[in-house]
């Protein structure tokens, strides 16, 4: 349910983007979703659908959402694989236990605006 | 400014644009691409930094809370202040969606307690610590504390996102709720510090492999610390003492 609240705090941005760069409406905003960051993709899609429509800058615009990989490093012999779900073992000495790197970031990459 | 802290809460929402260009476009309007690269809780996360640095420079351990609801969380936090009194200086944030019957339940105990109540929101930010903060350190031995729990509202999905300040994150799950939850809630285990297997009395009377937990946990993160207790019982309940005990004296040994 936090997606309404992070869906909100984007919103807020897009509005003073659009007002520092002196625009009038929001065309397309996208947003990378890390795998680890405990946000339900489609969840923020349903919250982007209706918090936008409530704003006059941002009512049309679309969203895409990108889905970077983690980084999981292998406790045994250090070898570091990128990947969108965690492997059940480390694919050079099959250990189980890998640590995450990164992957938790919700990032507002790119808007266009007019 | 916040008056009270010193810390600057003014400008969280900055925004850096060197790289603004713009781009052939298929649009035939007069469009402008932006490149942010901005991550969308760095407004809440600046706040934190923020929370972090008012607890060290008072010389605080933080500690935030998380678990589903009736995981044990304030019993935890009452045996937890019994234990203590008289040796380490103990304050509670409270976050609940309505009443603040976990508040009256600390106060009893004779800590400084805040309660705040989001009204609905699933999840503490840092904004709501940084208000409730303020307000513990008006509370009667409020303004001179060694650890403070931030008891997070009961949800083992929200909370997992959103950086209060702490310097620790202490994940529980009770027995009856069953030794899958790591697995089927990875943030929680994988941001915190701590996994605490809670209601250990409760043992004989469900099916919960305690060594099946801590394996699911430890799969997802090997740098956790795990220990299995009961509040009640009292049984496992020395090494989260020592956890704490052993916490505050780092601290401090640091801060002098």
């Amino acid at each position: 349910m936090h997606e309404m609240s992070l869906v909100q705090g984007l919103i807020e941005q897009l509005v003073a983007l659009a007002a520092e760069h002196d625009k009038q409406r929001i065309l397309t905003v996208t947003v990378d979703i890390g795998p680890l960051s405990g946000v339900a993709i489609d969840s923020f899609q349903f919250a982007f659908d209706i918090l936008s429509k409530e704003n006059n800058l941002t009512n049309e615009a679309s969203l895409t959402i990108i889905n970077s990989p983690a980084t999981f490093r292998c406790v045994q012999c250090g070898h570091e694989e990128s990947a969108a779900v965690r492997p059940d073992q480390c694919s050079k000495c099959q250990e189980s236990l890998l640590i995450p790197e990164g992957g938790d970031a919700i990032t507002l990459n790119q808007v266009e605006l007019e | 400014m916040c008056d009270a802290c010193g810390c600057d809460l003014t400008h969280t929402h900055t925004h850096d644009h060197d790289h603004d260009h713009d781009h052939d476009h298929k649009h035939t309007h007069n469009s402008q691409v932006i490149e942010v690269h901005q991550n969308l809780l760095a407004a809440n996360d600046a706040i934190a930094s923020g929370n972090k640095a008012h607890f060290e420079a008072k010389g605080i351990v933080a500690i935030n809370l998380i678990s589903s609801p009736g995981s044990g969380k304030t019993t935890l936090l009452e045996k937890t202040i019994e234990r203590l009194k008289g040796t380490i200086r103990i304050g509670v944030i409270e976050g609940d969606i309505e009443t603040d019957r976990d508040a009256q339940r600390i106060r009893a105990k004779g800590v400084p307690v805040i309660q705040l109540t989001t009204g609905g929101a699933c999840h503490l930010d840092a904004a709501q610590i940084h208000k409730g903060f303020h307000l513990l350190e008006h509370e009667p031995g409020g303004d001179k504390l060694d650890i403070l729990f931030i008891e997070n509202v009961g949800n083992l999905v929200c909370p997992a996102t959103f950086d209060l300040g702490e310097h620790q994150r202490v994940v529980l799950v009770s027995v009856p709720e069953g030794p899958d939850k790591p697995s089927k809630y990875p943030k929680a285990f994988i941001s915190s510090q701590v996994f605490v297997i809670s209601k250990t009395d409760l043992l004989p009377y469900f099916d919960f492999p305690v060594a099946e937990a801590k394996a699911d946990a430890l799969h997802l993160n090997p740098r956790l610390q795990v220990m299995d207790l009961s509040s009640t019982t009292g049984e496992g309940f020395d090494a989260w003492i020592e956890y704490l005990t052993s916490l505050h004296s780092k601290n401090q040994s640091t801060g002098a």
